[in-house]
């Protein structure tokens, strides 16, 4: 097959994650907190699937972001091609299944993000103090938020792979 | 050894092939691919509205009888007094077209007020946007303003086939004409990054000299009809201080706008009327 059916499990989760964080986000609106939770979305598929594949659920998966933001469309899917080709690069080195690898990746590519979001946004603004604390607050809202529901949302595309008896292990690494 | 060194960058060089790919792909199919997406996402949400619904209809079945009558009475005192404003309301109408009759003045823009649910509230540091439940299907068109009780609430930046995205007044890309209430001179109100957990605020800017105001008795900042979005006298909000601008010549200040901005649960949507619906339109 051109695309390894756990690429369409990676892309329905991620499509899943991304609702119910933007449905969060609109209850917390009037506390004045936002989550940004996109780091853990490209970080499954560039470790557990073939280039290609990665390439095409990574892609559409930032297309499907893009569209729902009011952000230069591609932004957001650059972001995630560029934090899956380092994965990719990086496979060989780390391990998918059951380590906090994944989960350090999804922290330093949330911050990433977000950092990248207002560097991008926040032009001509940089001097103003309230969009460094809105950064931080995000920063920290988001990754602590990360730290209960990354484990989460990792077990639950491992919990589907195994339901729809795919492959578990990651594809074309030298060891297996 | 060459052969391994290229094997590692081959994923990177992909890449900067992709962007570039993207980069020179026309705008148009960006577009279109853009909105194909954003298309797929209304489904989803208009969904979650329709669950809403139907909890909030659960949860009222279960008042009782003497609330729902107790509830039923006060609409009805509600609904006399309205009928009466109603009433007054098109006394005036009818005297604003004879004096323009008289005066032969240009007629103001009407508008037809189509009353839309907010179904997802998107407000950072970035953008400050509402969802709102009403797209082409109901004709709104992008720029129209959007209204809620307590005042402004934005401008339509984005229609899809049955949502729309509202940039809210907050929005440090939000800026409008604005005056004081009963000073006819016109000012400039401006969104600004919001500060996290205080109240809303936004910024006013070509204030003239000879106004002032206090935080005991702030001034208040309304809509004017200049630029065509907004009909006059909509209150933005209050502004409890003025300081020199950076000219010298005008002030500048903080407005405070409504606190209720960030929990709307329904707004109004102004289609402006062309002439010719303005005479056959009942609202």
């Amino acid at each position: 097959m051109l695309i390894d059916s756990r690429a369409f499990i990676f892309l329905g989760a991620n499509i899943l994650f991304f609702y119910l964080a933007q449905l969060a986000n609109s209850s917390l609106a009037s506390l004045g907190i936002y989550l940004l939770l996109l780091g853990p979305m490209p970080v499954m598929p560039a470790l557990y699937l073939k280039p290609p594949s990665a390439f095409i659920c990574i892609l559409l998966s930032g297309l499907w972001i893009d569209a729902a933001c009011p952000v230069p469309f591609g932004f957001f899917t650059a972001l995630f091609l560029l934090a899956g080709t380092l994965t990719g690069l990086l496979r060989h080195r780390l391990r998918a299944e059951q380590s906090y690898h994944p989960f350090i990746l999804t922290q330093f590519f949330n911050i990433g993000v977000i950092l990248a979001l207002t560097l991008t946004k926040g032009a001509g603004s940089y001097f103003v103090l309230d969009l460094w604390i809105q950064t931080a607050l995000v920063i920290l809202s988001s990754s602590l938020a990360l730290l209960l529901i990354t484990a989460w949302f990792f077990r639950f595309q491992r919990m589907l792979i195994a339901f729809f008896r795919l492959d578990p292990e990651p594809e074309g690494l030298p060891i297996r | 050894m060459a052969k391994l060194r290229l094997e590692k960058i081959k994923p990177l060089v992909a890449l900067a092939a992709f962007l570039l790919f993207w980069w020179i792909l026309p705008a148009s199919v960006k577009s279109f691919t853009r909105l194909s997406f954003a298309e797929f996402h209304a489904p989803a949400w208009l969904v979650t509205t329709k669950i809403d619904q139907l909890s909030d209809f659960w949860a009222a079945r279960n008042h009782s009888k003497i609330d729902l009558l107790e509830a039923g009475r006060d609409l009805a005192r509600t609904n006399a007094r309205y009928h009466v404003i109603a009433q007054r309301y098109q006394t005036l109408e009818e005297e604003i077209e004879r004096l323009e009759n008289l005066l032969d003045l240009p007629p103001q823009q009407a508008f037809h007020h189509e009353v839309a649910r907010v179904i997802r509230r998107d407000l950072n540091a970035w953008w400050q946007h509402l969802l709102i439940r009403k797209g082409r299907d109901y004709q709104i068109p992008v720029g129209a303003a959007v209204i809620f009780s307590g005042g402004v609430v934005g401008r339509v930046v984005e229609v899809y086939a049955y949502t729309s995205r509202v940039e809210l007044v907050t929005s440090p890309r939000f800026r409008m004409a604005a005056s004081f209430e009963g000073d006819s001179r016109p000012v400039v109100y401006q969104g600004r990054i919001q500060s996290g957990f205080a109240s809303p605020r936004g910024e006013v800017s070509d204030v003239p000299q000879d106004l002032l105001t206090t935080s005991r008795s702030p001034l208040s900042l309304v809509s004017t009809h200049l630029g065509g979005t907004f009909p006059a006298g909509l209150k933005i909000g209050t502004v409890p201080w003025l300081a020199p601008g950076s000219t010298g010549i005008f002030q500048t200040g903080a407005v405070e706008l409504d606190d209720r901005l960030h929990e709307l649960k329904e707004v109004t949507v102004l289609i402006p009327l062309l002439a010719t619906e303005v005479s056959s339109h009942v609202d």
